[in-house]
């Protein structure tokens, strides 16, 4: 049984009003890392917010369809457990925060507190958050005083520390230079491998660096699902982000005659390290 | 810079650093003590209110916050005694009234004056050693390791956090309004019909803040359980729950005492 499945979801914010998630049909398994991807108001941040549980709520429930977590509905599973089966970090840092601690350290721990497990084990956590996201040096300071990343961070850390079976990040880098997303991005890589994560991003760069399943919405509706190589070949996909600067460099010597045949287009750089360094070394081009 | 807006929080507070005995108390015993001070500046004839503000001055300035302590009494009492003085002292039309310096004075107004200083020097002093001795996050703590449903906490805390975040948020959508054209520099009438324009956002953007942070509370698990776990809780010891017990049992006497002194 996988651990997320979403059957025929039909949702829109108003009743009656535009559809969000046309017909959406997913399955996610455990441990799995998947990026949704798509142009804004594609309704990816309204997927990742069902899949995190936020949604639906009573003023806003899916017209058909639904989805179920260990093959129950969120509300069915009780206010305590639900909590350790998802956490949610979106777009905006300080909105993640909680508004009841002074330092991150409490932040972090608010949410173990909660749900009054014993102090050792709130302390094992805490302890784990702060090392995963490289807290230790900020534990002390004012949450709301952190910069952008350093609250992104936070944000991820107390959600960690949740222990939940899935982490949902809705653009965690959507406002950050490339060095804090990249700092970031390194973080999000240690996470344990057991986490089952999906990212609502429309970052290609973000994404192909996360993720091992792509899916790719347009106007509320899965257009592709599938892995990164498949992902890039697809019409849609260069008409969305643009292609990454290494596709576009491949296909150039593609097109060209330099790119070998029956080599598919990378992915990475390293990917295209990898097919270029014996075509230099065999054309006496010192690396 | 962000070391600088740690500090702005700290100074919003007010609280004030120490290891002294007041310091070292449980938050609710010093709680308690406030609630007591709080009742007996209205049941208690002014003389003892008079004592009450000068006792809870002494442990503010010697035992506890000093300076800022200090500054910040003085800073709110001088100018309400000094109005209480011209407004009782010397414009009410009070009787019994004498010449002093060149003055006009009422001794029942001056009196009156006592009373009502006495009162709230009595309220004020106590809740300055509240503050500048409290930190919030120890009084949280203290309130949820005794069991105080977690939704109180949270309301004591929440403003105290979200204070400065509402108010980056106002001074930006000020400015945003401001690089649109909207007059915020021109008369007062000009001033008052930019407020909505203002208001508006300001408020549309707190119940959206609103929605969000109840779902980021509930995926914290926030009151998914009666009990709160708590990491580090001020110490407590059976002395201090004895005083507030006594504390607690001193209030009601003290107001049914007020029948009998008024």
């Amino acid at each position: 049984m996988a651990l997320i499945e979403i059957d025929n979801l039909h949702f829109s914010w108003t009743p009656g009003g535009p559809g969000v998630l046309a017909g959406i049909s997913l399955q996610i398994a455990a441990g799995e890392r998947i990026a949704i991807l798509g142009a804004n108001a594609s309704g990816k941040s309204t997927l990742a917010q069902w899949i995190a549980g936020w949604l639906p709520t009573a003023a806003a429930t899916a017209e058909t369809g639904g989805l179920t977590v260990q093959g129950k509905a969120y509300g069915d599973h009780d206010a305590a457990s639900r909590p350790g089966l998802a956490q949610f970090t979106g777009q905006v840092p300080m909105q993640q925060l909680s508004g009841f601690a002074f330092t991150v350290f409490d932040e972090i721990a608010f949410g173990p507190g909660n749900l009054g497990l014993p102090e050792a084990e709130i302390r094992a956590r805490i302890s784990d958050a702060i090392r995963i996201c490289n807290l230790e040096a900020l534990k002390d300071r004012d949450p709301f005083s952190l910069s952008g990343g350093e609250q992104q961070r936070l944000s991820i850390a107390a959600a960690l520390a949740m222990q939940p079976e899935i982490l949902v990040l809705d653009e965690p880098t959507s406002n950050f230079d490339p060095e804090s997303r990249d700092a970031l991005l390194d973080q999000i890589e240690r996470l344990p491998a057991g986490l089952t994560i999906v990212l609502a991003d429309a970052s290609l760069t973000t994404a192909l660096r996360l993720a091992a399943r792509f899916v790719l919405l347009d106007a509320g509706r899965i257009i592709f699902d599938g892995a990164a190589a498949a992902l890039l070949a697809h019409p849609r996909t260069a008409e969305i982000f643009g292609l990454p600067e290494i596709r576009l460099a491949a296909e150039y010597l593609q097109s060209a005659g330099l790119w070998p045949a029956g080599v598919p287009m990378p992915q990475s750089t390293g990917a295209a390290i990898s097919v270029l360094r014996p075509l230099l070394a065999a054309s006496g081009v010192s690396q | 810079m962000a070391a600088a807006k740690d500090k702005d929080r700290e100074k919003t507070l007010l609280y004030v650093p120490g290891e002294g005995w007041l310091h070292r108390l449980n938050p609710l015993t010093r709680l308690t003590g406030l609630g007591l001070v709080a009742v007996a500046a209205f049941a208690l004839p002014p003389a003892a209110t008079i004592v009450i503000a000068l006792v809870a001055t002494l442990m503010g300035t010697v035992a506890g916050a000093g300076a800022v302590f200090l500054r910040r009494l003085t800073l709110t009492l001088g100018p309400l005694a000094l109005a209480l003085f011209v407004v009782h002292g010397m414009l009410m039309d009070h009787p019994n009234r004498f010449g002093f310096l060149g003055l006009d004075l009422s001794h029942d107004g001056l009196m009156y004056m006592v009373k009502i200083l006495g009162r709230i020097a009595a309220l004020l002093s106590g809740s300055l050693v509240f503050v500048t001795t409290t930190h919030p996050s120890a009084l949280l703590k203290a309130l949820d390791s005794h069991g105080f449903p977690p939704g109180v906490s949270y309301l004591i805390a929440s403003p105290l956090l979200l204070l400065e975040p509402f108010t980056q948020r106002a001074r930006a959508i000020r400015e945003a309004q401001m690089a649109r054209g909207l007059d915020l520099e021109g008369s007062f009438f000009a001033r008052i019909r930019a407020f909505p324009a203002l208001l508006l956002p300001l408020v549309t953007l707190a119940l959206a803040d609103i929605d969000h942070r109840a779902q980021v509370l509930d995926g914290r698990g926030f009151r998914a359980r009666p009990r709160r776990t708590v990491l580090d809780a001020p110490k407590d010891s059976p002395r201090q729950r004895l005083a507030r017990r006594v504390m607690l049992g001193l209030a009601p006497l003290l107001i049914v005492g007020a029948f009998f002194w008024h």
